[in-house]
């Protein structure tokens, strides 16, 4: 299983902190983050993409928005807003 | 009077004689720098002799409007407050908003320059006749809040709007900051430069409409703006506004905490955004002619007045001094703002002297004595030294008054190696180490630490660049981040709209053509955001600026960050000078930093200026 957590407007519009989700790559996470989360579909993810403005930062470390990212058991998917500085 | 956007001349007001006259600003200026930031920093130098003391007669105070302000646009009441900091000793502006802003342009005026020192305590009148220096012993030396000094001022003079420093402005704090209508010129002590004038509010006063080249095209792109404005590039500062960073930053180990030892912080649940609004929440508000509204309100006990808070406050207050009580960060908060002081300097501030009180650094005396029971997560005691520092009341509270940097020197030893600032100036809530690209942009920025004149953060939150590297490509997103900022600064429009923009600079120069009148054009404008730089630069290496300064602590450098998801991040000394050189070389400098003689030679006329 793969977390996604989810800080900020994510959180508020999922109402929820984290979602636990299969999958081999980051397109596949996004795709069932918005199945499980309509609320965020066109804002913050778009059709298992991530809407403008919003990346991942796979383990809280390096931030890509790259849909091709290996995702492993264990993983941590931090949805991040590109603007997080202010 | 031309087409729109600009009165075409500022108001030199010299409080010593007292006097004031119109000065003409001239086509030339205006399109170099267009106003803002840019307009300020050209008259700083213009209208000062090299060397002069930022708190003596012989220091300017300019207030610079940009040619928006006035107009329908979202976010456009903004002024420039430019000085130098006596913080820095180098170039530092500050920017507000509020109906001051707007007021101060229809008195017809593209900005207002307070040269010399006023005999006695005084009040600064400006309208559009000109200006009248007004002794006002009933508000020096009071003790008055922010609050009490401009209700006070709002009923003796109802048709003006003040821009006021607190207690900590008249006591000389060296990040005492400039207040009007609840927001701040917060960073580089301002408040300073005003309180060393005898100067405790200007107020303003005007009624001339700003004149629009094209009023139909402005207000075109007014209303488009604003629906933009309302759309999802914005709705992290409607939602939650700026302390929705916390809980990000904390998870990606950017949260700089207990004076930068550490990037993540445990009581980060208490007093994070979410939380805040989950138990806190007060409600909203904005500057004035806003879309936005990022403002968040927060209940600190009930039946109190709700605080406003901001990430920077939050972070500075919390973890950096390690407290976690929500009330306590607001109550400081609320202080910081009633007294006058800058949030991120105090609370950098703070936090340095609970490192070296806990490492036992103060000399034996008064200073240790006072330094006792201060501790990271010593939340009353805080609340008790910021009043110190703001009245200068205690020889804890003198220190730090004068900021970490010269606090550092006086404590000595290992102390400046962790007192947190670049060039004097505190470093806001951004862990280098842990954001690297924003490390360079901190380290060249000309004034100080800074995450409103470089959004270098950027980069290193876009996924293009490795956010634990400062590399050669950082050094062009650094460029491009202050060449921005810069043009926004000059227009003024609010930061937060930026992402509403598309295409920012061409946008921009369609906003300036409507209302000025001028063929502004895109490329230009990038020009004009490396130009405001560059004066900056002049400006700072005519005060002595040296390229040693161009750096960052050194516990950066020799620490490596202890947890988190940056855990064992460090930033590599060479490396880092490497990308500094190659910041040099894209903004067009020499291997050292300095602005070429013939760029200087270039740009002589431009800073000397016609009317002196
Ligand atoms: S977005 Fe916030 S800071 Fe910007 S103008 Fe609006 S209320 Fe002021």
């Amino acid at each position: 299983m793969v977390t996604i957590e989810l800080y900020g407007v994510a959180r508020l519009r999922a109402g929820r902190e984290v979602i636990e989700v299969d999958a081999r790559s980051l397109g596949d996470a996004l795709v069932a983050l918005g199945a499980a989360c309509p609320a965020l579909e066109r804002v913050i993810v778009a059709g298992g993409r991530l809407a403008p403005g919003w990346l991942v930062a796979l383990n809280g470390a390096q931030i890509t928005a790259d849909l091709a990212t290996p995702l492993g058991e264990g993983d941590v998917v931090v949805l991040v807003s590109a603007d997080a500085g202010g | 009077m031309g087409r729109g956007g600009y009165f075409e001349r500022y108001l030199r007001v010299d409080l010593g004689r007292p006097s004031a006259e119109h000065v003409p600003l001239d086509e030339t200026t205006r399109r170099a720098v267009v106003g803002g930031v840019g307009l300020g920093a050209l008259l700083l130098t213009r209208e000062t002799p090299p060397g002069f003391d930022p708190l003596g007669p012989e220091a300017a105070l300019v207030l610079a409007f940009g040619p928006l302000v006035g107009t329908p646009l979202t976010t456009s009441a903004k002024l420039a407050f430019v000085a130098k900091s006596p913080l820095t000793g180098r170039i530092s502006d500050g920017l507000s908003s509020s109906s001051f802003a707007i007021a101060g342009k229809r008195a017809g005026l593209d900005a207002i320059v307070l040269v010399g020192e006023a005999a006695e305590p005084s009040i600064v009148l400006v309208d559009e006749e000109g200006a009248e220096v007004v002794p006002c012993p009933e508000l020096w030396g009071r003790d008055f809040t922010i609050s009490e000094a401009s209700e006070r001022l709002g009923k003796a003079y109802p048709e003006h709007r003040f821009a006021v420093i607190g207690v900590a402005g008249e006591r000389l704090v060296r990040y005492a900051g400039i207040a009007n209508e609840g927001r701040h010129a917060g960073r580089g002590g301002l408040g300073a430069v005003l309180g060393a004038k005898r100067v405790k509010a200007i107020g303003v006063r005007g009624s001339r409409p700003v004149p629009l080249a094209d009023a139909e095209a402005t207000l075109g792109i007014a209303k488009d703006l604003a629906r933009r404005s309302l759309g999802p590039a914005t709705e992290k500062y409607r939602a939650l506004g700026t302390v929705a960073n916390l809980s990000t930053f904390n998870r990606l180990a950017a949260l700089p905490t207990r004076n930068f030892q550490a990037s993540t912080f445990e009581e980060a649940r208490k007093i994070e955004g979410e939380a805040l609004h989950e138990t806190r929440a007060q409600g909203r508000g904005s500057c004035k002619s806003c879309t936005i509204g990022c403002e968040h309100f927060f209940e600190v006990r009930p039946g109190q007045r709700p605080v406003k808070m901001e990430y920077e406050n939050l972070f500075a207050l919390g973890p950096l001094c390690g407290i976690g009580d929500p009330e306590v960060v607001l109550r400081a908060s609320s202080a910081c703002d009633e007294l006058g002081i800058d949030t991120i300097s105090a609370g950098g501030t703070i936090a340095f002297a609970m490192e070296c009180a806990e490492r036992g650094l103060f000399p034996a005396g008064p200073l240790a004595e006072e330094a006792r029971d201060l501790r990271f997560g010593a939340g009353e005691r805080m609340l008790v030294l910021l009043e110190d520092i703001a009245r200068r009341r205690t020889p804890l509270g003198r220190l730090l008054a004068e900021g970490s940097r010269r606090a550092a020197e006086i404590v000595g030893g290992e102390a400046p190696s962790f007192a947190p600032h670049v060039k004097g100036m505190e470093i806001p809530g951004y862990e280098p180490r842990a954001l690297q690209t924003m490390a360079l942009g901190f380290a060249v920025g000309t004034r100080g630490a800074d995450h409103n004149r470089s959004g270098a953060y950027e980069a290193d939150f876009s996924g293009k660049v490795n956010r634990f590297e400062a590399s050669e490509e950082s050094a062009a997103h650094a460029v491009a981040a202050e060449d921005r900022a810069a043009v926004m600064d000059a227009l003024i429009l609010c930061k937060f709209l930026r992402r509403a923009m598309e295409d920012f600079f061409g946008e921009s120069a369609e906003m300036l053509r409507a209302v000025t009148g001028l063929p502004f054009e895109a490329e230009e404008l990038v020009r004009v955001g490396g130009r405001i730089t560059l004066v900056r630069r002049l400006f700072n290496e005519r005060e002595g600026w040296t390229p040693a300064e161009d750096t960052l602590p050194a516990r950066f450098f020799e620490e490596k960050l202890p947890g988190g998801a940056a855990k064992g991040a460090g930033i590599d000394r060479e490396g880092f000078a490497r990308s500094i050189k190659a910041y040099h070389a894209r903004r067009g400098l020499d291997e050292r930093g300095f602005v070429p003689a013939e760029v200087a030679r270039d740009m002589a006329s431009l800073i000397r200026g016609k009317n002196r």
